[in-house]
């Protein structure tokens, strides 16, 4: 956790983290244009999947962290457990939107339609508009129970998590991708493309916590 | 006070007010109406249009019911006085969830019969399946907005969140409502989507054990 008195180590570890994550997302970029093969029925639409992937990945882990946070603010009642849930609900929302955006996008070539009412789609759909609720609701909140009230409802929309994972299996006559089976350069290219994301969640994690500790000794001072 | 003292007391409320429950009856009953008009004259699959009107209706005018279920809350201390009893908060939430589930109740039994007329599906033989799998589906809803309208008690605009917050965590419930009814009106038998039985029992049980865990906490903070 960032503690004020370490501040000028956050300040470095967060910038060391911003260098490898564009780093890596700029290898990663390189590597699904150049090094991963174009695939032989979709062609190069299919490259949408090293950002699709990876962003739905993230966002998982996002708002897994937002429910591991919550459940830790409630449990210690300390304001940072409850600025990392916040903070990380935030950056999965970021994420979410790309998947939502870059899925269409995939599908149009893949399934000649932009949407369809598809288990996964749909499932994940709600969850994007749930945790968009968590936002409106923590906007607009009094501070006092703010804490306790996101906290709850990061703990409540965790519950759609599994739904969404599990959905391509438990609905028959899901046209969804269940698991991405990739072999040689594909592979390695999704790989690094998941580091790649997972490093640069990492960095504006850290960003965005500094900005609450601010925040935070803003409101002390005055 | 056990938590059939909270129901009871909510029920009394509700019933002194005898504006709110006609409004609720005539907004889903007008609800019916809207849809069956916008489907008909001729129905093309009417179980199928009929279970979707029937249920969306209860869906929509449940959020009435619960925001006026926490506005009870609010009215001459309502909220605290039951606090300050030293019930338990689980049986408080039981006790307002049972009374939540007994207005949808009400409302479910005069949106059925006019649904049933509307759209001419239905009969007697399946009634009581379709009453258990409404009990099913109401309870997980009362369970959940229940516990989100506790969420939403201190917020502005709380009707419109309670919504945004509600409606998408309903749709298993909701999903499998529609498909029983739809497959009791169309075949008579419940058999081909057993499996929602089981997916809105799950979403009763998650609802009610959530709230066992977090509805003092939420109860805390509004304090």
């Amino acid at each position: 956790m960032i503690e004020p008195g370490e501040k000028g180590f956050w300040i470095v570890a967060g910038r060391a983290l911003w260098v490898l994550a564009l780093g890596l997302v700029a290898a990663s970029w390189w590597a699904a244009a150049t090094y991963a093969p174009v695939e032989a029925q979709m062609g190069p639409v299919q490259k949408i999947v090293y950002v699709h992937v990876p962003s739905a990945i993230v966002t998982l882990i996002a708002f897994g962290l937002t429910f591991a946070a919550s459940i830790a603010y409630l449990t210690t009642k300390q304001w940072r457990w409850d600025a990392v849930a916040a903070a990380s609900c935030e950056l999965g929302m970021v994420f979410a939107t790309v998947v939502l955006v870059s899925g269409p996008l995939w599908a149009r070539s893949a399934w000649n339609t932009w949407w369809t009412w598809e288990p996964r789609l749909t499932t994940f759909l709600i969850l994007w508009i749930l945790y968009a609720g968590y936002h409106v609701v923590r906007s607009s909140l009094r501070s006092v129970s703010r804490r306790t009230v996101s906290s709850v409802l990061g703990i409540v929309l965790f519950v759609n998590l599994p739904i969404v994972w599990k959905s391509v299996e438990w609905w028959r006559g899901s046209l969804h991708p269940r698991n991405v089976t990739m072999t040689g350069e594909m592979r390695e290219t999704l790989l690094l493309s998941m580091a790649a994301w997972i490093v640069f969640f990492a960095a504006a994690m850290v960003s965005r916590l500094r900005l609450e500790w601010s925040r935070e000794a803003a409101a002390e001072r005055a | 006070m056990t938590l059939i003292d909270v129901a009871v007391k909510d029920l009394r409320l509700h019933a002194r007010d005898a504006r709110f429950l006609a409004t609720l009856l005539l907004f889903s009953a007008s609800l019916v109406l809207i849809l069956s008009v916008a489907f008909g004259p001729i129905f093309r699959e009417p179980a199928h249009e009929a279970a979707a009107t029937l249920w969306a209706a209860l869906f929509f005018a449940g959020v009435l019911g619960l925001t006026r279920s926490l506005d009870l809350e609010g009215e001459a201390g309502g909220g605290d006085a039951v606090r300050l009893t030293g019930a338990d908060p689980y049986s408080i939430f039981l006790g307002k969830t049972l009374a939540n589930f007994a207005i949808l109740a009400v409302v479910f039994a005069l949106v059925l019969p006019i649904a049933s007329v509307f759209f001419d599906v239905g009969d007697l033989r399946t009634l009581p399946i379709l009453v258990g799998v409404a009990a099913l589906a109401l309870l997980g809803y009362a369970a959940w907005g229940t516990l989100f309208a506790a969420l939403a008690r201190g917020l502005k605009a709380r009707e419109l969140l309670l919504s945004v917050l509600l409606f998408p965590s309903l749709v298993p419930l909701w999903i499998g409502a529609v498909k029983c009814t739809h497959a009791l009106w169309s075949g008579g038998s419940i058999d081909p989507v057993r499996d929602w039985i089981k997916v809105m029992a799950v979403a009763d049980v998650i609802g009610l054990a959530l709230a066992a865990f977090l509805y003092e906490l939420i109860q805390e903070a509004s304090e």
